[in-house]
């Protein structure tokens, strides 16, 4: 999987990617996001209510063993991950209620997460690792606040800060396409072609799903591509985790196959999606005619 | 003709002048040094890109660098007073500093829309012959083929990001250069600028130039700009605006606007300043009030004014129907309506009541619209703060009079159509080596507008339609707009133009093209519709069903192409 330097040097590279997002926004973007709510519970029932579900379906019906039926699960009730806020930036989606969704389901997540594989796996005694949890809400939180501070100082130093955080999540997301598959050759062909499915299916269901609650309940499309993002795209990090703290050696490796593998395919999903967002979105904007006059 | 009686001068209010006699400027070098002096270090120009980057310019130092510029162009480039220089730019730092060395130069200013193809810039140049030209990059590979025999000897070359710090800058040429590929390598040869600025810096410094000198023979009815107009319908004519027209155009123009407080306002230009409208008001209104004039290089999409009012405090801002109509359906203008905003103006195109009242709807407050022609500075009526009326382009501006006259320059009757003449310090000095045309249009002192307009009893007054498109049906007049408001009510109707096509019977017959919506829409639907709304003779004999219609490069129905389709058709009969 990954080691220790990597792991900081991608943390690093996320705080610099989200001081970049934070110098977009705006103390008003978070205040618009949180007087309509209304877009914030929806982000909740999705990603509680409709992920776990897609996963005990897939879990159910594609008869996976039981160990990756288990992995699969745990993928399916994690949080929003911080990569959903990256995605719904350049599918110019709402990012302020990306961070406010991702901050409210880890959150929740809290006693969420037990409760939901609770109802799906019975009786499941996982461990929830407290320490992961504030990690992913310092790493997102406070380059933010940061990024909107300085924007706050000087439109410029924002709008360069923007622009670098922007370039550095471009390569952040070539990075993490390209360079995983060499680096898990030999897991990826031992996994077997259900697993393959299930990992990468979750995410454009859950994309799919997402997106469709959205329109159904007349978001506006800006606010329904940032639902559905979030929907799809699962801390995965956080359910390794949960997974290394939870199980024992053999067992282990089997349970974080689905997480391992969906890591990878979702980066690629989101991308293809957020291609397809940029799209429609011009296609919708407002046509002004050459010249105003 | 005769001076008609003024009943809107009741309308003023106490803080309107009915009359600005006097300029309180001679020239607009005067204007800028003047204001320069006053308002400092305060911040006059900021150009916000549509990422936030930004540049900001103060008062004293667009004096200076258009000093230096002004410099340049005399010292270095040999301009001798009166000669024309252009500009082709879109809103940015560059335009102010270009313009006012202009002016200061005593030269004469010629703005060119920087959307023009290489053929018209071709017949503008030839017809304003300029001595030199500031051009931004990003249109400089269209140089060559416009100046092919007839080459402009100066050509100076700007970019969109000119003044911006550094950083910022160098990020903006790498994208555009890289990126969007918009800047291409440049074929004729050129100075910089920034070069240039600095050559008219180096001139001052050595040879101790008093630079307001330049401009001391300079009298006010010198032309200043030659504005050129009438592009879209035949062969554009150069407007000559002199030094008066502009100053007391921008002078009637705020006098209007009493809400506006000199050093403490924050306008939007969202329109190109290269327009007359964006000109005076923006431009010389906003400069001279003391205000920090925010600068939208590009208003396309409509997202790129987002960061433009996240970051600054917009008090003002003018704009067209479009704009309004645009911003009114943006989610996050919808999220988060301009608070400091006191005003909008809207000119250049008919502002729609429903556009107007939904504007007011969203940031609670007015939006004013006036109305004017680039031959008259271009300002001629404006709605008072706080008594507008709907559908109205308001009352004439201070020292204005307007007029509603027959074919033989005679007013008609209160309440009655008749063509909008106008007469004011605003009305230009003729067109550019056209006298033929000028004698057209300016008559006995009274400028002819070509609209057909109609005055209440206060003194609004209202635009029925052009002159030239209205149709005469067995002697009566029908002006399409009417038809096609009526047409524009149908459900089943997505859009329409009215024409007039020759009748042997009725000597013309309305004919309406029509867009349809709906699928199923009839002939017999659209005329029935009509019938119950229009007077008969209004009612459109000929309809013809099509998928598009044509349009000029700002959106607006060309009737003269369908009138132009439609005469060939017959021929071809």
């Amino acid at each position: 999987m990954v080691g220790p330097l990597e792991q900081a040097l991608l943390a690093a590279m996320i705080f610099v990617i989200m001081l970049g997002m934070g110098a977009s926004l705006t103390p008003r973007d978070f205040w618009f996001a949180l007087r309509r709510p209304y877009g914030l519970a929806i982000g909740v029932v999705s990603q509680y209510g409709f992920m776990p579900f897609i996963g005990f379906v897939m879990a159910v019906t594609l008869d996976l063993p039981e160990a990756i039926a288990l992995g699969l699960l745990i993928v399916s009730c994690m949080p929003g991950g911080t990569t959903s806020n990256i995605f719904t930036y350049f599918s110019k989606g709402n990012l302020a209620l990306s961070v406010l969704m991702t901050v409210t389901s880890t959150v929740f997540g809290v006693f969420l997460i037990p409760l939901v594989l609770l109802v799906y796996a019975s009786a499941l005694d996982l461990e929830i690792p407290r320490d992961n949890i504030i990690a992913t809400l310092v790493i997102l939180l406070v380059p933010v606040v940061i990024g909107m501070v300085l924007r706050k100082i000087s439109a410029n130093v924002g709008a360069v800060t923007e622009f670098f955080g922007s370039v550095l999540a471009i390569v952040f997301i070539a990075f993490i396409a390209i360079s995983w598959v060499p680096r898990n050759w030999q897991f990826l062909m031992t996994t077997e072609p259900s697993t393959y499915f299930a990992a990468i299916m979750l995410g454009v269901f859950g994309i799919l799903i997402g997106y469709g609650f959205a329109k159904l309940l007349r978001l506006h499309p800006r606010n329904a591509r940032t639902v559905a993002l979030e929907t799809g795209i699962q801390n995965a990090p956080l359910a390794v985790a949960i997974i290394v703290l939870t199980f024992p050696g053999e067992e282990q490796q089997s349970i974080i196959a689905v997480g391992a593998l969906y890591s990878m395919f979702i980066v690629m999903t989101s991308t293809a999606f957020t291609l397809a967002f940029r799209r429609a979105n011009t296609a919708a904007e407002q046509k002004m005619p050459d010249s105003l006059l | 003709m005769t001076e008609n009686d003024r009943p809107w001068v009741a309308f003023y209010g106490p803080d309107i002048r009915a009359e600005i006699e006097t300029a309180a400027y001679r020239t607009l070098g005067d204007l800028i040094r003047s204001v320069a002096d006053t308002y400092g270090s305060a911040p006059a120009f900021t150009a916000c890109m549509p990422n936030g980057m930004n540049g900001t310019l103060s008062f004293a130092q667009v004096d200076e660098l258009s000093d230096a510029f002004a410099v340049y162009l005399r010292e270095v480039a040999g301009l001798q007073k009166g000669d024309r220089v252009a500009v082709q730019m879109p809103n940015g730092l560059s335009f102010p500093v270009a313009a006012f060395g202009i002016l200061k130069a005593g030269c004469v200013l010629v703005n060119v829309n920087p959307l023009y193809t290489a053929e018209e810039m071709a017949r503008q140049f030839q017809d304003a012959e300029p001595h030199a030209l500031v051009i931004v990059d990003m249109f400089a590979d269209k140089i060559a083929e416009a100046t092919r025999g007839h080459p402009i000897p100066n050509i100076i070359v700007t970019r969109v990001a000119e003044f911006l710090p550094s950083l910022p800058r160098g990020i903006i040429g790498l994208v555009q250069k890289h990126w969007d590929r918009s800047v291409k390598p440049i074929e004729v040869p050129h100075i910089r600028f920034s070069q240039a600025i600095r050559a008219g810096r180096a001139h001052r410094d050595r040879d101790r130039i008093e630079v307001a000198l330049y401009d001391k023979d300079v009298a006010p009815d010198d032309i200043a700009c030659l504005q050129y107009t009438g592009g879209t319908t035949g062969v554009a004519k150069g407007a000559m605006l002199t030094h008066a027209n502009l100053i007391l155009n921008m002078e009637q123009t705020l006098e209007m606007i009493p809400a506006l407080e000199r050093g403490k306002e924050v306008g939007l230009t969202a329109l190109p300043l290269y327009h007359i409208f964006a000109f005076t008001v923006n431009l010389l209104g906003l400069y001279r009030l003391g205000a920090r004039n925010i600068l939208i290089p590009s208003p396309r999409p409509l997202t790129n004014l987002k960061r433009a009012f996240e970051n600054y405090k917009i008090t003002w801002m003018s704009g067209v129907n479009t704009l309004f109509n645009g911003l009114s359906r943006e989610i996050w203008f919808l999220d988060s309506p301009p608070k400091h905003l006191k005003l909008a103006s809207a000119g250049g195109m008919a502002l729609q009541v429903a556009v107007a009242t939904r504007w007011q709807e969203i940031t609670g407050k007015p939006l004013l619209q006036g109305y004017g022609l680039t031959e008259t500075s271009p300002v001629l009526s404006f709605n008072p703060v706080g008594k507008t009326r709907d559908g109205s382009i308001g009352v004439p501006v201070p020292s204005t009079r307007m007029a509603c006259v027959d074919d033989n320059g005679i007013p008609v009757a209160q309440g009655e159509r008749g063509e909008i003449a106008a007469k004011g310090p605003q009305v230009m000095k003729g067109y550019w080596q056209r006298p033929d045309a000028t004698e057209e249009v300016l008559k006995g002192g009274w400028f002819l507008t070509g609209d057909i307009g109609v005055m209440d009893a206060d003194g609004y007054f209202y635009i029925v339609d052009r002159k030239k498109d209205m149709v005469v049906v067995s002697g009566f007049n029908v002006y399409p707009n009417e038809v096609e408001d009526c047409l524009s009510q149908h459900p089943g109707i997505l859009e329409s133009a009215v024409i007039g096509v020759p009748n042997e019977s009725t000597g013309e017959a309305v004919k309406a093209f029509v867009v349809p919506k709906d699928p199923g829409l009839s002939v017999e639907d659209i005329r029935s519709h009509c019938k119950a709304h229009l007077t008969a003779y209004k009612v459109p004999r000929l309809v013809e069903f099509r998928d598009t219609l044509p349009k000029s490069n700002v959106g607006k129905i060309l009737r003269k192409d369908l009138r132009a389709q439609e005469s060939q058709d017959q021929a071809s009969e």
